[in-house]
């Protein structure tokens, strides 16, 4: 099977998959607690504004007329109105996702830069100073709770030595970039606004590291598995025995093997952060989608709640496609069982 | 593959290694520079901001944080932000003082017919909204009737009573009511002027009732206020700057811009405040930060009396709270002192069912105050007296603020002094809003704070007191009591200040004799700020306690060269 072939077989599965998922969030939204077009409007607002609510939300609407509404208005950029910031969800998804795609990919740079060096350099040389070092690196980043990092961050790199700005995406004195994106850094890389750029990544330095240093201290560890599973493999000891230069093995005959687990979680950890930078995105005040899916949460926002929830379904399916693409690229053996199957 | 090509590969991958290490290293070189060195940068200007999204402090930016970052719809907003947003962006026709009484502002004269239904405004000449349109009476029209169909944030208080509104010639509105109100002037200081041609042209033709312009008015101002919007972002901050050609001038010292950060994070705001970046806390910290914040250097604690007041909601409908003595007893039973003492630092004992610093309160109700003596006489009365254990009480706190957690089992520890047992249950908000919906499946006890919304008792005593405010989370007390909505809506009605404030005395001490609720305690805002930087009104004892007249930032006196001197 070519892999495009296989990309679209598994976006069709994820379809399948991602309706599943909405009728789920679906149902559960609306069994919460509360009317939740009184609590927008609050208690004093008269009832026949409440009702109007209702009746433009349908509210009193069976749940699966509810959702046959919700699933038309999808597709026709109708996501419905969100009671916390008060207009279409859309505009909503559309203003605050890209500030969390940019903070959740320059994590992903800082964690695929540090954790697959570290966990090779671990693995290369198991139970040495090196190997230890990385594994109390890794137990404390996976103990501590990102929010308490963010929170040390913030309080020695930003507010003790003013090395970086405590919140926000950027400067008050610094003109953002002209929207393209949303992606600040790369608006301002294409509207060749330099200051804006590196006014950007500053302000991205601290949230980034702390969302990433969770998962860097986990992929670490895996990679370090991996590393030293393969070093026992025949396919290394055999390039030893031909005298291949011990850097020759490592870069190019032992990381490629030993990425693929570690890619794997790699790609679901950076897709989880969607949902889980909602401390991040407080702490720094970062205007971000995880926020918003917390604030939804919080006002039982229905419209609100369903969209975070699928933005971060299909962000889940991008990424295992994307994972299953790349693991075939680096193992021949998976490209040609997918061949042998079609 | 046989060894050359390896090398040859392996030297394209340094080649390509270095490349872009130079190219990283440019790159951050470039961007440090213009960060890094004063005046730099092709992004860095000196004006006031434009920006979007901007969050980061600015010398010479008044910057505070809040509970949320504003809506700034003035037919909707109606939170502290909001408030204090549209206190600024926008113009009423009458302003609020700190005396409790309120002044002219657009309405530079106003009449009342002889029943009290019909009010007629002279509106002031000259005054231009931010896009220099003039403002004229047909504004004021459009503003109330828009706030009404809108039905969202203050409108309460104007659609019950207003008939109709209509402007004769271009600086005079005459407003119609249904019924008399006695405390409408008072009321229409949250009646904000909007454009309407502005908001008209921003219609959404696609929305119910074409939005009436709501999502423009999101992030957009219409207004006529000192300030007008520079940026806002819903998820974090509102940038206002001052008016140039604001009617009443500009004060020489006020802040050119102010940064509303939309943030109470603990961590977040100590930082920012140790750092300077923002000069005034939100009230929503823990007193402790408020407490170590305010023992920086040049910082201060202050103190600021509110409209709202923790109360201690009691079912008047469930047993063993359907007994007066029980209530009584619970009333007398519970330790203020040690509540305000050590849960609420700042906060003030309470009066009775309306807060101490609002026109219209009953000085003759007494403070509470625990009396165990008191609190044992009266659980004897109580037909629960000797079997009060099969009674336990339910009491609900709200686990969105953990304080009231601590003041639950203070509450708790003090009933059992009485023999009263006590099932402390944390709920979230949503669950607390959703179950005080119906009579059956409130509890006994829930502790939430409530205020007014414009400058009188009567605020307080129609949305805590009356049967309408039953099933929301207002009442939790289920009073039913028709003869008392009579006297309430009876006292609104009055249009005599004076005879409606007695009218307004009656009723609290009837309330009072009734134990509905325990009056924990007068809520006072704790926050930090830096007085030498920020001369604040509020904190120099002249606070205008209407939610959001606190911010009026054109009375603040900002010295920028002061925050300077204190942080380079």
């Amino acid at each position: 099977m070519k892999s495009w072939t296989f990309a679209v077989k598994r976006l069709a599965y994820s379809g399948v998959s991602l309706l599943g998922l909405s009728i789920l969030i679906f149902v559960i939204a609306r069994v919460l607690p509360g009317d939740p077009a009184r609590l927008a409007l609050g208690p004093r607002a008269p009832q026949s504004v409440v009702e109007a609510l209702r009746l433009q939300l349908h509210l009193n609407d069976p749940v699966y007329t509810q959702y046959f509404y919700w699933l038309r208005g999808i597709f026709t950029g109708d996501w419905g109105i969100a009671l916390f910031t008060q207009r279409n969800v859309l505009i909503d998804v559309s203003d605050f996702l890209p500030a969390t795609i940019e903070l959740i990919l320059f994590a992903a740079i800082i964690d695929l830069v540090i954790a697959v060096p570290l966990g090779l350099a671990a693995g290369r040389r198991a139970n040495s100073i090196v190997d230890n070092g990385v594994r109390v690196l890794s137990y404390v980043g996976i103990a501590v709770p990102s929010f308490v990092v963010a929170i040390l961050l913030q309080l020695f790199l930003g507010y003790g030595t003013h090395l970086f700005p405590l919140i926000g995406r950027i400067s008050q004195n610094v003109v953002p970039p002209t929207q393209i994106t949303g992606l600040y850094t790369l608006d301002a890389l294409l509207t060749g606004n330099p200051g804006a750029f590196a006014d950007s990544v500053w302000h991205l330095i601290l949230p980034a590291f702390a969302l990433a240093l969770g998962p860097i201290a986990q992929e670490a560890r895996i990679m370090r598995s991996s590393v030293v599973e393969n070093l026992d493999k025949d396919f290394t000891l055999s390039e030893v025995s031909h005298g291949l230069p011990e850097r020759t093995i490592t870069f190019k005959y032992l990381m490629k093997p030993s990425l693929i687990p570690t890619i794997t979680i790699y790609a679901l950890d950076i897709s989880a952060q969607i949902a889980n930078a909602f401390l991040i995105e407080t702490i720094f005040i970062w205007p971000g989608f995880s926020k918003y899916g917390l604030n939804a949460m919080l006002s039982k926002d229905l419209n609100a709640i369903v969209a975070v929830v699928m933005v971060a379904g299909v962000m889940f399916v991008i990424a295992n496609i994307l994972v299953d693409l790349v693991v075939g690229y680096l193992d021949p053996r998976i490209r040609l069982q997918r061949r042998t199957e079609e | 593959m046989d060894v050359r090509r390896f090398q040859k590969r392996k030297a394209i991958g340094r080649s390509v290694i270095a490349t872009a290490v130079v190219v990283i290293l440019v790159v951050v070189g470039v961007g440090a520079y213009y960060v890094f060195v004063p005046g730099q940068g092709a992004g860095t200007q000196t004006t006031t901001p434009t920006s979007t999204q901007s969050t980061s402090g600015a010398a010479g930016t008044l910057s505070l944080t809040f509970a949320n970052v504003p809506n700034a719809d003035p037919a909707k907003g109606s939170d502290e932000a909001s408030s204090a947003a549209l206190a600024n962006l926008y113009d009423s026709l009458v302003f609020p003082t700190s005396s409790g009484t309120i002044q002219k502002d657009l309405a530079t004269s106003w009449t009342v017919s002889s029943d009290g239904l019909t009010y007629t405004f002279t509106i002031r000449s000259g005054v231009t909204f931010h896009n220099s349109d003039a403002l004229t009476a047909s504004d004021v029209v459009y503003s109330l009737n828009r706030f009404i169909s809108v039905g969202q944030g203050y409108s309460y208080l104007f659609s019950p009573y207003v008939s109709t509104v209509s402007a004769p010639n271009s600086n005079t509105v005459v407003i119609q009511l249904k019924k008399t109100f006695g405390p409408f002037l008072s009321a229409l200081v949250r009646l904000y002027v909007v454009d309407q041609k502005l908001v008209s042209s921003h219609y959404n033709s696609t929305a119910p009732n074409n939005d009436y312009g709501s999502t423009w008015l999101l992030t957009n101002d219409a207004g006529s206020g000192p300030y007008q919007m520079s940026s806002a972002n819903l998820e974090s901050n509102m940038v206002i700057k001052a008016y140039s050609n604001y009617w009443n001038g500009t004060q020489p010292y006020q802040p050119q811009t102010v940064n509303m950060i939309g943030s109470s994070d603990s961590s977040t705001v100590h930082a920012l405040f140790t750092s300077g970046q923002i000069q005034i806390t939100d009230q929503w910290q823990p007193y402790s930060n408020v407490l170590a914040l305010s023992q920086l250097k040049e910082a201060k604690l202050v103190t600021i009396p509110t409209v709202n007041e923790f109360y201690l909601m009691i079912d008047t409908t469930k047993a063993p709270t359907d007994d007066i003595y029980v209530r009584q007893a619970m009333s007398y039973a519970f330790n203020y002192s040690s509540v305000i003492n050590n849960i609420f630092p700042g906060s003030k004992p309470s009066a009775g069912p309306v807060p101490t610093a609002l026109p219209g309160h009953n000085p003759s109700i007494p403070a509470s105050s625990q009396n165990l003596a008191l609190a044992q006489q009266a659980i004897q009365k109580s037909k629960y007296y000797g079997k009060l254990t099969n009674y336990p009480v339910t009491y609900w706190w709200v686990t969105q603020v953990p304080s009231e957690q601590k003041m639950a089992l203070e509450f708790a520890s003090d009933m059992q002094k009485i023999g009263v047992t006590v099932n402390v249950v944390g709920q979230p908000w949503l669950t607390v809003v959703a179950n005080l919906a119906a009579e059956s499946t409130s509890p006994n006890v829930v502790s939430i704070t409530d205020g007014a919304s414009y400058f009188e008792a009567g605020s307080v005593l129609q949305s805590r007191y009356t049967t309408p405010s039953e099933g929301t989370w207002e009442q939790n007390e289920w009073l039913h009591n028709s003869t008392l909505d009579n006297m309430i809506f009876s006292a609104l009605s009055t249009l005599d200040q004076t005879q409606r404030f007695q009218q307004y005395n009656t009723i609290q001490q009837q309330i009072y004799n009734q134990y509905p609720t325990v009056y924990a305690f007068d809520v006072y805002e704790a926050r930090a700020y830096y007085p030498t930087v920020v001369n604040w009104y509020a904190a120099n004892g002249h606070p205008i306690v209407l939610l959001g007249y606190d911010f009026y930032f054109r009375d603040f006196q900002f010295y920028p060269s002061q925050l300077t001197a204190l942080f380079g």
